[in-house]
């Protein structure tokens, strides 16, 4: 038997099992690795959830903004331009949930809406949401003061259009994107867009910017652009359209100006327009450019064009005599004119607007493919390439398909439709010596060659023609303006109501100045007059004239016509050159 | 510790020092940057809204109300005008 020591009694011995220890280094060492490839996969593999956490309270991607181009008219004046508004974010991951109810109703009314209406924005479930776009910077200044972490403000812009009704047409407006949707904001947008650039950035707490990290995307601002349309001569022509509409009852009017040397448009009215400005009236029939994208039969504007080609093959001359008559018998309807006469010469064709001499002139000289070629070439039947939007062709049919009857009366303009963009464009023709010019919209001051489409003789014995229609005698000696010679066409058309003529018109006047060295053409119609006559001559030549003398009047041009001087008849003009300006005053006065 | 340790310890904290005093003129700069640009662009902006303005003043429909209503004035007609030719 083994002695027992006294101290060491085996019953006091405490023998703790290996197998405890052992578990317990084990579990320790266990949960240690686990921290270990926790941390582990926190610092590398899954690290970017973590990152994307991090960057997500602390870093935010702005919006540089961009503007869009200017809109100037030909005299460097702006007629649309971009003002800064603001837009209202909420970033909803920053917007604190208990917001005191005091802040949300005063941004609630600030921002016109409802408090549920709000409270319902702020707790939709996406990292930014617009609560209002385009505030007026002074609201914008009273919600910042507001100072509710995660509400923001973006810088955005709005479109202004200070010209108003009378440019409406044409340069268009854009929607609340800042993008083009009518005129000239659509046909150029990509010119004019401003493309906005992105950064990011660190904020803290409050949303306040404290650092940039990177500039992701340059802005880039729109380019200007320079329209060839006068604001002033737009303005007149507008007003003398919307005077005559008015005057005549009518339902519509438009107006076009050309400049015959650089091909210019100059000015180019509508009414009934609308305000750009205001959101509110951007639908509906006014939106419509009747200049450019309305076609009608042009009439007896067409006439000279007819004649022109007789006169150039030779087969006429403007003094030629021909017998008219009261009815010309031509297929089912025979073709008759407002006055019958006996006989005419070729002169007093277009000044008395004769039908039947027009129809005679081409039945008894003109073949169908002819009369097809010339009206093509002055630009019928084709889109005119200026770069609007909606711009129509208005249709010529081939020749092939015209019968006699057809034939005649498109001579004087029925059975044909254009817009009267394209009228006035084919009287540069006649302003031009024979040469059919480029037009353009945008601002182009220099010179541009055409191309000839008739002689310069022709050209100018139907100039001569025109003007006799303006004269005592003719059918427009309204369109006379003071100063300068003019020459011109009348057209007076029954609309197509369904499939016949009803009784409603359009009277047109085309026509150019000054004559003895044509600076304009000018284009007018009017839709549907009611009060009284609804002749071209007395409805649409008044606003030829007014549009012509204060067009060249604004131009510069001298007058070409014998004008009663009311002042300084005895005055030697050196002696007011010479003079200062307020002596210049006096001596002009007395 | 021999003196190359301490010189190289102070010198760690002069670095560190000056980094937290960089980064501190950093953000300030940063600030003062956005801060003018923000500047810029509102005074930009004032000018588009000055040349708007002015645009709203100068319009011809005004020019031409005033003119009439204000003024009394008259449209230029060809017998009222006397035209002189430029002396060559």
């Amino acid at each position: 038997m083994r002695p027992v020591g006294f101290s060491t009694s085996p019953n006091l011995v405490l023998r703790l099992p290996m197998w405890r220890s052992r578990l317990m280094l084990f579990l320790l060492f266990f949960v240690f690795m686990l921290l270990l490839i926790r941390a582990f996969w926190i610092q590398g593999p899954g690290n970017a959830f973590y990152e994307a956490k991090g960057i997500r309270g602390t870093q935010r991607e702005l919006e540089l903004p961009a503007s869009r181009g200017k809109i100037l008219d030909r005299n460097g004046q702006v007629i649309a331009t971009s003002l800064e508004a603001k837009s209202v974010i909420a970033y909803n991951d920053t917007v604190p949930d208990d917001l005191a109810a005091d802040k949300v109703k005063k941004l609630a009314s600030l921002l016109q809406m409802s408090e549920s209406e709000l409270r319902k924005k702020l707790s939709e479930d996406r990292k930014q949401i617009f609560l209002k776009r385009q505030v007026e910077p002074a609201v914008a200044q009273q919600i910042k003061q507001l100072e509710i972490p995660g509400i923001g403000l973006n810088n955005e812009y709005r479109r202004f259009y200070p010209e108003g009704e009378a440019m409406a047409h044409v340069v268009g407006f854009t929607n609340v994107e800042d993008r083009g949707q009518e005129g000239m904001e659509l046909s150029r947008e990509n010119e004019l867009a401003g493309h906005p650039g992105q950064r990011r950035v660190v904020v803290d707490r409050l949303g306040r910017v404290v650092d940039e990290m990177a500039i992701l995307q340059l802005p880039q601002n729109g380019k200007d652009l320079n329209l060839s349309i006068d604001s002033k001569i737009q303005y007149l022509a507008y007003n003398a359209v919307k005077d005559a509409v008015e005057k005549h009852h009518a339902k519509a009017g438009g107006a076009v100006v050309l400049d015959t040397q650089t091909g210019e448009i100059l000015a180019l009215a509508n009414y009934p327009s609308y305000n750009p400005n205001d959101r509110k009236y951007l639908t509906g029939e006014q939106l419509r450019n009747r200049v450019l994208t309305d076609t009608f039969e042009p009439g007896s504007t067409m006439k000279p064009f007819t004649i022109a080609i007789a006169l150039e093959k030779g087969a006429i001359k403007p003094d030629s005599n021909m017998v008219i008559g009261a009815k010309y018998l031509i297929g089912p309807k025979p073709i008759t004119d407002t006055h019958p006469y006996d006989s005419l010469t070729v002169a007093q064709v277009i000044q008395k607007s004769s039908n039947i001499g027009t129809a005679k002139i081409a039945m008894n000289n003109l073949s169908a493919e002819e009369m097809w070629d010339f009206y093509t070439a002055v630009g019928f039947g084709q889109a005119p390439k200026i770069g609007f939007p909606g711009a129509v062709a208005g249709t010529v049919h081939p020749f092939k398909k015209w019968m006699p009857t057809d034939q005649a009366r498109i001579a004087f303009g029925y059975g044909i439709s254009a817009s009267l963009f394209q009228v006035a464009r084919a009287y540069t023709v006649f302003a031009r010596d024979g040469e059919l010019v480029p037009l353009t919209i945008e601002r182009s001051p220099e010179f541009k060659p055409g191309t000839r489409v008739l002689s310069a003789k022709t050209a100018i014995e139907m100039r001569t023609m025109l003007e006799t229609v303006t004269e005592p005698g003719g059918t427009a000696i309204k369109a006379q303006a003071e100063g300068f010679r003019v020459g011109g066409k009348t057209g007076t058309a029954h609309k197509l109501v369904g499939k016949g003529y009803g009784n409603k018109y359009r009277a047109y006047f085309a026509g150019l100045a000054p004559i003895s060295a044509p600076r304009i053409v000018v284009a007018v119609m009017i839709d549907e007059p009611t009060g009284g006559s609804h002749y071209g001559g007395d409805v649409a030549a008044p606003v030829f004239s007014t549009i012509v003398s204060e067009t060249l009047n604004t131009l510069n041009v001298l007058p070409d016509s014998k004008v009663k001087q009311m002042v300084l008849q005895d005055k030697n003009p050196d002696e007011i050159r010479t003079a200062n300006v307020q002596t210049q005053h006096v001596v002009l006065k007395r | 510790m021999n003196r190359a340790t301490l010189t190289l310890l102070a010198l760690l904290l002069i670095c560190a020092l000056s980094l937290v005093a960089a980064q501190q003129r950093a953000r300030k700069l940063f600030i003062a940057q956005e801060r003018a640009q923000i500047e810029e662009r509102k005074l930009n902006q004032d000018w588009l809204r000055l040349e708007y303005e002015q645009r709203n003043l100068s319009k011809s429909a005004r020019i031409r109300d005033v003119a009439l209503k204000q003024l009394r004035m008259s449209p230029i007609s060809p017998e009222r005008t006397l035209y002189l030719k430029e002396a060559k």
